[in-house]
C-alpha cells in the first residue's frame, strides 16, 4: 500500500530499499570549524561553506555506498531539538543537560508563543537533493519530541505545547513539499515516554501531516515500545523507523503478536557502539525480520542517527546495511 | 520549623563555563586514553565539591554528593556487581536522559563497596566546607542508592536462574543490604533508597515490599548506630499508591508532587503516619514555582503529618535541570520556607 503511494508521487525504490536515520558524524574540519565559530574566529559564510562540503561529501559517500534514500547528514544541526528551537520565535537556549554517559546538550526553554519562522530546512535540503537523482529525505523534529525535550514556562500543559508546534512543523513540512520533497521523516524518539500520551502524539502528528502528498517516515528509539504497541500503528504515518539491534530485535516478538501494519525502517546496525558488527551478524537481523514482517514493508537502515560514530565507523555501518539489503533482494526478490 | 531543606540526589555535573566542564573533558580524554585514572578521580572530586558547596550556598541541611560520578542510577550500582554485565541504552523513564541496561548473567552480587568510599569523599567535603564556612546549623550529608526492584525491573537476565522478577529484586537487595550496612559503618545516619519504578508499575507492589524488607532488615543488623532510613519515589503520579506508601516501614517517604496536583489534597486528607519529603519544586521544569503557593500547600499538609520533621525537597534529582536553574530551584526552598506562616 505505501509502495503503492511511492510511486503515485513518482519514487521508485527496489524491495529492501536502504536508508539512514539522519544524522551523520562531522568531519574533523568541521567540528572544529563549528567551535571557531561559537568563539567568534569565523563568519557565519565561513562555516556555512564547510557545512556544504560536508554535506557534498556525505551525499557522494551515499551515492557510492549504493544507498536508496539519501539524508543530508544534518551537517548544520547540532542537536536535534535544539535546531529548530534556535529558529523558532518561542525559543530561549537554555544551558546544558546530560542525555547520556558523558553527552550533553543545549535543552531550549519555551518562553513564549512558538511560531514558523519561515523555512529552516528547506534551503539545505535543496542543495542536497541538487547532488543526486535519488531521493533526498526532508528531516524534521516532531512536535511531541520538541515539546518533551524543552522546558516549558510559557503553555499551560503539555497538550497545548504540543499542538502550538505541530501547527508550526506543518508549515515546514508544506515549505518541503513545495520544494518537491517527497519522503519527508519527521522524528519522534520520545513517543514512548508516557504511554498515556499516545494520543496527544498521535493527534499532533495527524496535525502535521493530515492531507499533505508525501510519504511520511517517523523514527523513533530506545523506548518501552511494550507500552504503546500496536496503538502506536495509529500514528498518521507511513513507515516507522524503528531502532531494532540495540535491544536485540525483542520487538519483533510483539509484532508476532500483532502484525505490524506499515512500512518499517529496521535498524539492523547498533550505532552505540564502536564495533562494526559481522555480516553474517547483520544478515541474520534481517533474516528474523523477514520471518516475520512481509518483504514489501521493509527498509534497511542503521538503528538511529550515526553522528556519535567517527566517520569511518559510520561507513562501515551504513555499507553493512548496504550489503545485507543486497544480499536479501538477490535471495528473496 | 519541622522542615528540613533537602537534596533529592543528583545535581548537574556540568554548567556552561569551561571550569564547570572539567570533568566532560576528563572524561572524553580518558575514552581517548589521554588522561590517567588519578586525572579523572580529580575531575570527578573537584565537581562534587563544587555541588555540595552549592547545596550548602542555597541552604540545604541534608545534602548529597550529587551523584556526580554516577554514568546512571541503574549501571552504576549494578555494573559494580559480580553476575551482572552492562548492556545498551534504554530511557530512563519519561526523561529525555539514557541509562546503559544491566543484563544478569548470574545471581548479582556484592564483592566490593559500591558507593561507601564515595560517601566517604562527600561527607569529608562536606566537613571541610563547613569547617572554611561555618553555617547555621549542622548539615548533614544523606547516601543515596536505587532500590533493588527498580534495579531487578530494568535488568535484562541470561540466565534461567534470574528469570523471575522477584529473584532479581531479592538478590539485588540482598547485595544492597550489605552496601547500606557497610554505608551506616562508615558513619551514614540518613539513606535514601530510590524506587521510582514501583509509581509506574504497580502491580510489582508484592515484589517491591518483599525487597524493601531486605533492606529494612539491616536495621536490625547493623552495629547499633541510629541511622534513617528514606524511601523516594517519582516520575510518575504516586497519589494512587499513597497509603500503601506510608505504610511501608521507613522513617521517611519522599513524593513527587508534580504529576498531580490533588496529591496535596490527598496528603492533607489522609494524613500521614511517616514524615514525608515534599517533592514540591519540580526538578524536570526551569520554570521556577511562587513560593508563597507553595507555602500554602505545606501548610496544609504539615499538621497532619505525623512522627517527626518533614522535608522539603526538588521532586527528583535535578541533574535534568541546567545548572544555574538547578541552583535556583534548591534556593526556592528556602524562600518557600521563610514564607510559611507559623
Amino acid at each position: 500500500m505505501s509502495r503503492e503511494k511511492l510511486e503515485a508521487l513518482g519514487v521508485h525504490l527496489p524491495l529492501f530499499p536502504t536508508t539512514s536515520v539522519g544524522s551523520f558524524p562531522k568531519p574533523d574540519y568541521l567540528v572544529r570549524a563549528r567551535a571557531d565559530f561559537s568563539k567568534g574566529k569565523i563568519t557565519q559564510q565561513q562555516l556555512e561553506a564547510l557545512e556544504r562540503q560536508a554535506t557534498q561529501f556525505w551525499i557522494e559517500k551515499q551515492e557510492e555506498l549504493g544507498v536508496d534514500v539519501l539524508v543530508d547528514g544534518e551537517q548544520y544541526r547540532g542537536d536535534m531539538v535544539a535546531y529548530f528551537a534556535e529558529r523558532m520565535p518561542g525559543f530561549t537556549r537554555g544551558g546544558l543537560v546530560r542525555s547520556y554517559g558523558n553527552r550533553y546538550y543545549h535543552k531550549p526553554i519555551i518562553t513564549g508563543e512558538v511560531r514558523w519562522p519561515g523555512p529552516m530546512t528547506v534551503g539545505w535540503w535543496r542543495f542536497a537533493q541538487s547532488l543526486t537523482r535519488k531521493p533526498v529525505k526532508g528531516m524534521l523534529t516532531g512536535p511531541y519530541t520538541v515539546m518533551d525535550w524543552s522546558f516549558n514556562e510559557y503553555y499551560p500543559d503539555r497538550k497545548s505545547t504540543c499542538m502550538a508546534l505541530a501547527a508550526a512543523i506543518r508549515r515546514e513540512v508544506e515549505a518541503l513539499i513545495e520544494a518537491g520533497c517527497k519522503i519527508i521523516q519527521i522524528d519522534e524518539p520520545a513517543l514512548s515516554v508516557r504511554p498515556e500520551e499516545l494520543p496527544v502524539a498521535i493527534e499532533a502528528m495527524q496535525r502535521v501531516t493530515e492531507g499533505l502528498p508525501a510519504y511520511f517516515i517517523t523514527h523513533a528509539c530506545y523506548g518501552a515500545f511494550e507500552y504503546i504497541y500496536p496503538e502506536m500503528l495509529r500514528m498518521p504515518v507511513d513507515n516507522f523507523d524503528l531502532e531494532m539491534s540495540n535491544s536485540d530485535l525483542d520487538l519483533l516478538e510483539l509484532f508476532r503478536r500483532y502484525p505490524f501494519s506499515k512500512d518499517i525502517s529496521f535498524g539492523v546496525v547498533d550505532v552505540h557502539t564502536h564495533v562494526l558488527e559481522d555480516p553474517e551478524t547483520v544478515r541474520q537481523r534481517l533474516a528474523r525480520a523477514l520471518s516475520i514482517l512481509p518483504k514489501e514493508r521493509i527498509w534497511v537502515d542503521p538503528d538511529c542517527g550515526l553522528k556519535t560514530r567517527t566517520v569511518e565507523e559510520a561507513i562501515g555501518k551504513l555499507t553493512l546495511c548496504v550489503e545485507a539489503a543486497r544480499a536479501f533482494r538477490n535471495t528473496a526478490g | 520549623m519541622n522542615l528540613i531543606l533537602a537534596s533529592t540526589g543528583s545535581y548537574p555535573r556540568i554548567g556552561d563555563s569551561a571550569e564547570l566542564q572539567v570533568l566532560r573533558r576528563t572524561i572524553a580524554a580518558a575514552d581517548r586514553g589521554e588522561c590517567t585514572p588519578a586525572e579523572l578521580a580529580e575531575a570527578e572530586q573537584e565537581m562534587t565539591r563544587r555541588a555540595i558547596a552549592e547545596q550548602l550556598e542555597a541552604g540545604l541541611e541534608l545534602l548529597t554528593d550529587g551523584q556526580i560520578r554516577w554514568y546512571d542510577p541503574i549501571s552504576h550500582l549494578a555494573g559494580k556487581l559480580a553476575g551482572v554485565k552492562i548492556d545498551g541504552l534504554l530511557r530512563f523513564f519519561d526523561t529525555n536522559f539514557y541509562f546503559r541496561q544491566p543484563v544478569l548473567t548470574a545471581r548479582p552480587q556484592r564483592t566490593r563497596p559500591l558507593l561507601t568510599l564515595e560517601y566517604r569523599f562527600a561527607s569529608d567535603a562536606l566537613a571541610a566546607l563547613v569547617a572554611a564556612r561555618p553555617t547555621d546549623g549542622t548539615p548533614a550529608m544523606k547516601a543515596v542508592l536505587t532500590g533493588p526492584y527498580t534495579l531487578a525491573k530494568f535488568s535484562l537476565v541470561e540466565t534461567d536462574a534470574m528469570g523471575a522478577l522477584e529473584t532479581r529484586a531479592l538478590a539485588y537487595a540482598e547485595a544492597l543490604a550489605a552496601e547500606i550496612a557497610a554505608l551506616v559503618e562508615a558513619g551514614a545516619e540518613f539513606i535514601q533508597v530510590d524506587e521510582p519504578a514501583i509509581v509506574k508499575y504497580p502491580h510489582d507492589w508484592e515484589v517491591f515490599a518483599r525487597a524493601l524488607q531486605v533492606l529494612t532488615a539491616v536495621r536490625r543488623q547493623a552495629s547499633g548506630k541510629p541511622w534513617t532510613l528514606a524511601l523516594h519515589v517519582y516520575f510518575h503520579d504516586p497519589t494512587p499508591l499513597y497509603e500503601k506508601l506510608i505504610a511501608l516501614p521507613v522513617d521517611v517517604v519522599g513524593l513527587d508532587f508534580t504529576y498531580n496536583p490533588r496529591l496535596v489534597e490527598v496528603v492533607a486528607s489522609v494524613g500521614s503516619p511517616v514524615p514525608l519529603a515534599l517533592g514540591l519544586v519540580d526538578a524536570r521544569n526551569t520554570k521556577l514555582e511562587n513560593p508563597e503557593e507553595l507555602a500554602r500547600q505545606i501548610e496544609r499538609m504539615l499538621p497532619r503529618i505525623r512522627g517527626g520533621p518533614c522535608y522539603l525537597c526538588p521532586s527528583a534529582g535535578l541533574e535534568y535541570l541546567p545548572r544555574d536553574r538547578a541552583f535556583a530551584k534548591l534556593a526556592l526552598l528556602k524562600r518557600v520556607r521563610q514564607a510559611i506562616r507559623h
